[in-house]
């Protein structure tokens, strides 16, 4: 059975990899796209069904990923979403405010599309494995 | 006859009675003669008494007279000299002959006549001051007192002086007299004002008080401490007064204002000292007062460079980190085109596109190394890690456990290596990129790298030894900057030595090399000894 993924990414190439690598690996998941927090919130809002899994930029104009972080783990509606932080790099203060506020996971988007589209297979396939909570 | 007779009778009579009469007066006059001898002889007595108490009491006083007493004739003949005297002059008379001219000083022969001269015309001289030659102590300066005595006839026959040995006296009145003069010259030359005051009354400055404050030293001694203080300061000021009054504190020190003459206002630091009573009330308080105005000002700079650099550093490290995540997102993108143009075209592109793309994909790569460099580069005095030993040994063997390292390359640490007070990330990039260049640009059939160190007082010196293809004199000092490498492969980015040089910087260490063109290199460096601290 398909996952919704929220990809929360202000980078358009960056959200055209991610479907890239789902449309290469032929996974029927669903990709809902936000280009920063604030869209993200009014789609997670306006949106009945919510996303399964959510995948989060950090570094973002406007909202950015640690602020979006915060709005959504204090939302009683929204705080089970799991979240998989997407980021630039491991900075040491922004893996530990992440695990802090709360997230399933940190991945760090290396430089060459080849690793990405494997990390991103590797977690995909890994979500696709767990058991999730079902609203 | 009888007529006769009784005339005759008569004339018996009163002849006996005036016999009689004279008997008697005789008689009184000669018990009062008695009596008056009597009277003479007690008086006598008395008087014989009161001249030998008299006497005794001049000996007593003449022998315990602290001062010098010398008794001489009229040509100056010594006659008498009591012991104070004696030791004095050194002389004894009753074994030589003396006489005051040969006592007399040289230069001040003049002196010492005219003063004689006074005493055989006025009978007396006082407040003489003169040197006299003693037989043992030397030159010594003497006050006398001197006066005739004189005979029955009214004729001077002795003359006496009293003398006093005042020679030290002369002596500790000239080491006062040059210590005051010292210290006023310290005071009066100081660059610190000195003011010494009474229950806030001025009492005395010195030039650089007057100076600074811009009135004369008559002008001030007019004033009070409050005429040239600060009146929202006086009271701090006016507090330590009391506590010192009170006995609470001795000294006190504080910057405050003060107004000088035209009315303008300057910093001063202001020690306050109290020089007490024995009975320890106040007697004067003494005030240093340095200017530091200008001091202030450049402590007020100084604040704000550090604060403006504490910011540009930490805007330097925030720099690094956007750079990263700005510069790093489209090198990202361009992989992932140039990915997808090979992908999707790879059929339709031939072989020199390939290599085109091939080529771009490199540069990419090239870009984000250095791109890591800068971060790597700017995070080393970021990171401030506690300071622990760091066992150099475990660290090295360590390095050389995980790092791969090519079968045709042995390395070896020759010596014991120290452990030291450190940071061991630090340490571990240090030897780590030292050892990595060593075995990356080997160029040898055998690589042998070589590590020891030794100490030189307060450092380790450290060394890495390769024989690899060495490294030309001109570029000893250049291979340390960052972003310079000497690699034509293009395969690194010029970060490694520049961060080491970086590290070594941190521990106050140097760096250098010994290297011979086509037979290998020999890095050395020193790590400061903080054992030694």
């Amino acid at each position: 059975m398909g996952l919704t993924f929220l990809l929360i990414e202000d980078d358009e190439i960056e959200r055209l990899k991610f479907a890239r690598v789902l449309q290469k690996n032929k996974y029927n998941h669903t990709l809902l796209e936000a280009e920063n927090g604030e869209k993200a919130l009014e789609l997670l809002e306006s949106h009945k069904e919510l996303p399964d899994l959510i995948f989060l930029d950090l570094n973002m104009p406007k909202m950015n990923g640690l602020e979006f972080l915060k709005i959504l783990k204090s939302n009683p509606a929204l705080r089970y979403t799991p979240v998989v932080i997407l980021s630039t790099s491991n900075n040491h203060n922004d893996l530990k405010e992440s695990y802090e506020i709360g997230i399933a996971g940190y991945i760090v988007k290396p430089l060459k599309y080849e690793d990405y589209a494997h990390k991103i297979k590797c977690l995909i396939e890994y979500w696709d494995v767990n058991e999730l909570i079902k609203r | 006859m009888s007529n006769e007779l009784e005339i005759l009778q008569r004339a018996l009579q009163r002849e006996k009675a005036a016999r009689k009469q004279a008997e008697q007066i005789l008689e009184g006059k000669s018990r009062e003669l008695y009596e008056l001898t009597q009277e003479l002889k007690n008086v006598n007595t008395k008087l014989q008494e009161g001249l030998t108490e008299k006497s005794s009491e001049l000996q007593g006083v003449f022998e315990n007279l602290v001062d010098a007493y010398v008794l001489m004739d009229i040509s100056g003949n010594v006659i008498k000299m009591n012991d104070a005297a004696n030791e004095l002059f050194g002389y004894d008379i009753d074994k030589e002959h003396l006489n005051v001219l040969s006592l007399i000083y040289e230069e001040d022969y003049q002196y010492a006549m005219s003063s004689f001269q006074k005493l055989v015309t006025k009978g007396s001289f006082s407040n003489y001051q003169a040197r006299v030659n003693t037989k043992h102590k030397g030159v010594r300066t003497v006050h006398i007192n001197a006066s005739l005595i004189y005979g029955k006839k009214n004729q001077p026959i002795a003359a006496q002086g009293i003398v006093r040995d005042i020679t030290e006296e002369l002596e500790q009145k000239r080491i006062f007299e040059e210590q005051k003069k010292q210290l006023s010259a310290i005071v009066e030359n100081s660059s610190l004002g000195i003011a010494l005051t009474q229950f806030g009354k001025i009492l005395q400055t010195n030039k650089a008080f007057q100076n600074l404050l811009g009135y004369t030293n008559e002008e001030l001694l007019q004033k009070e401490v409050k005429d040239i203080s600060v009146k929202e300061e006086f009271k701090e000021s006016a507090e330590n007064m009391q506590k010192m009054n009170d006995g609470e504190i001795d000294t006190f020190s504080v910057n405050k204002k003060y107004v000088k003459k035209n009315g303008t206002i300057f910093w001063a630091k202001t020690n306050v000292a109290a020089v007490r009573n024995t009975d320890g009330s106040i007697k004067y308080q003494v005030a240093l007062i340095e200017d530091i105005t200008e001091q202030l000002e450049f402590e007020k700079q100084r604040d704000k460079l550090v604060k403006n650099l504490e910011k540009s550093n930490k805007e330097l490290n925030d720099y690094a980190h956007i750079v990263s995540h700005d510069l790093k997102s489209p090198l990202r993108s361009m992989n992932a085109l140039l990915t997808w143009l090979k992908e999707d075209y790879e059929e339709v592109l031939d072989e020199n596109a390939h290599h085109s793309l091939n080529m771009l994909i490199k540069k990419v790569d090239k870009m984000d190394l250095l791109i890591d460099g800068i971060l790597r580069y700017s995070s080393i005095d970021k990171i401030n890690q506690p300071q622990q030993k760091v066992i150099l040994n475990t660290v090295v063997t360590d390095i050389i456990d995980v790092i791969h390292i090519p079968s045709h390359i042995s390395i070896e640490i020759l010596t014991e290596l120290p452990s030291i007070e450190g940071d061991t990330f630090r340490l571990q990039q240090l030897f780590q990129n030292l050892i990595n260049n060593a075995i990356k640009y080997n160029d040898k059939e055998k690589g042998v790298i070589t590590i020891s160190c030794e100490q030189k007082n307060e450092f380790w010196e450290f060394s890495i030894t390769d024989n690899g293809p060495g490294i030309s004199k001109k570029y000893h000092d250049k291979i340390f900057q960052i972003f310079q490498t000497l690699d034509d492969k293009n395969e690194s980015t010029g970060v490694g030595l520049s961060i080491v040089k970086k590290i070594v910087d941190v521990y106050e260490g140097k760096i250098w090399l010994d290297s011979i063109e086509g037979e290998g290199t020999t890095f050395y460096f020193t790590l400061k000894n903080n054992s030694f601290l």
